[in-house]
């Protein structure tokens, strides 16, 4: 019985999923069971009675003449995808997920880590018998390991993702996939509203810790900049690792940010984040090696991320209005 | 086993008389049509849906759920006093192409 709805399924994906399509498919889909139910009382074999039943089944394109449905309202040139596809690309999108988010732990923990070791040696907690600048030689090391290891989650999660391209294009899912999709993605909705509010709690209270800290004294201020950086780190990661799974929905339902084909205006706006973020890094390092300011160099990243977020939106709703 | 081809002006025809005894829904009618023609004419699902949707646009049938006391609803189609109207003219209409073409038909005696 399930082929008969598959066969269905698929015969009907190219189809606009109306009312009036919707209440045929049932139709037909009762006639043909029916038939089926009634071929295999007559004794003829599962194979058999399917194969009669599906024989006997016509040409879609009567329909759609019939129906008036034009060419363009046919999304036909989407792939039509099977539930194996989609789990595999769901639970890939999940794992490689977790990649990225390490990957960006890992960077803010490494800035993190470079600011404690900094701080440790100007508060001499850490003597050694390096001069001032080679003493922070190490830290800079550590942190750029971090980076490096980072960028290779990065690629490895790009490469995994990269035979799922054709998936991230929009495609074209069986009927009561959709629907358990749907269902699933509803599910998911409340937990990554949840995770969501976590992180940004995390994000607006992270500052308290560099008032406590400057509470403490002056000499453990930058201490709290650690823990808030750290506290960054976990809320980041919690948030991307949600955004990933939801974004995984989103793309297989062609709903939210995904609904449109790629905008022109993300070129443009990756064309200079490509730009942007490297410099942001050439400021910090610069200040760091150069003016010893390791302490407050990281300051560039928020600033440039808050300047970035403002560009693309400011960049996105110009030229929507052009359209 | 018939083209679906030679008999396609007629489909609305062999529909419409399957209605006219009463209402009736979409397997019960190919089931009709497959043992009045002696296994030589099967509808398609599509060809059938098709038919049932041309005719109801036209006005020539109406279509209503029927109240199965278990089960799926079932869509029942019932022809209207348009549809009957329809009907007898495509039966004139078919005499006078039987008897046209008939004109043109050698029988052959093998």
């Amino acid at each position: 019985m399930d082929t008969i709805r598959n066969y269905l399924d698929n015969m009907f994906a190219g189809l606009p999923k109306t009312a009036r399509v919707n209440d045929l498919k049932n139709n037909i889909l009762s006639n043909m069971e029916e038939k089926y139910n009634e071929l295999k009382s007559q004794g003829k074999s599962e194979n058999e009675a399917i194969g009669i039943v599906i024989s006997e089944f016509g040409n879609i394109e009567e329909l759609v003449n019939e129906l008036g449905i034009r060419k363009d309202e046919m999304t036909a040139s989407k792939p039509v995808v099977t539930k194996e596809e989609v789990e595999n690309y769901i639970s890939m999108k999940k794992t490689m997920g977790k990649y990225v988010s390490v990957g960006v732990f890992l960077c803010i923990i490494g800035a993190a880590l470079l600011i404690l070791i900094s701080t440790l040696l100007e508060n001499g907690v850490i003597t050694t018998r390096l001069s001032d600048e080679a003493a922070q030689i190490p830290g800079v090391i550590l942190m750029l390991v971090f980076v490096a290891i980072a960028v290779g989650l990065f690629i490895y999660s790009g490469m995994n993702l990269e035979r799922f391209k054709y998936m991230e294009a929009g495609v074209q899912l069986p009927g009561y996939l959709e629907t358990e999709l749907k269902q699933r993605y509803e599910a998911y909705n409340p937990v990554f509203f949840l995770r969501l509010i976590i992180s940004v709690t995390l994000f607006v209270l992270s500052p308290i810790t560099i008032f406590v800290a400057a509470m403490l004294g002056d000499e453990t201020t930058t201490y709290g900049v650690v823990v808030l950086l750290f506290i960054v780190a976990i809320g980041v990661f919690n948030l991307i690792t949600a955004a990933m799974i939801k974004e995984s929905y989103e793309r297989l339902l062609n709903i939210g940010d995904y609904s449109k084909q790629p905008k022109k205006e993300d070129k443009v706006i990756g064309a200079v984040a490509s730009i942007v973020w490297p410099l942001a890094v050439i400021i910090f390092l610069f200040c760091g090696f150069v003016y010893g300011l390791w302490y407050i160099a990281w300051i560039v990243f928020p600033i440039t991320g808050i300047l970035f977020g403002m560009f693309s939106a400011a960049y996105s709703i110009i030229t929507s209005k052009d359209n | 086993m018939i083209s679906s081809d030679v008999i396609r002006g007629y489909n609305d025809t062999i529909i419409l008389y399957l209605l006219l005894d009463g209402e009736s829904y979409g397997y019960e009618i190919s089931k009709n049509i497959k043992e009045l023609s002696d296994g030589k004419y099967i509808m398609k699902e599509t060809t059938l849906y098709s038919a049932f949707n041309r005719l109801e646009s036209n006005g020539y049938i109406e279509s209503f759920y029927g109240d199965e006391s278990f089960g799926k609803r079932r869509t029942y189609y019932r022809i209207t006093p348009s549809g009957l109207a329809y009907y007898k003219e495509k039966c004139e209409e078919w005499v006078l192409t039987k008897d046209v073409i008939n004109r043109f038909i050698k029988e052959w005696n093998v």
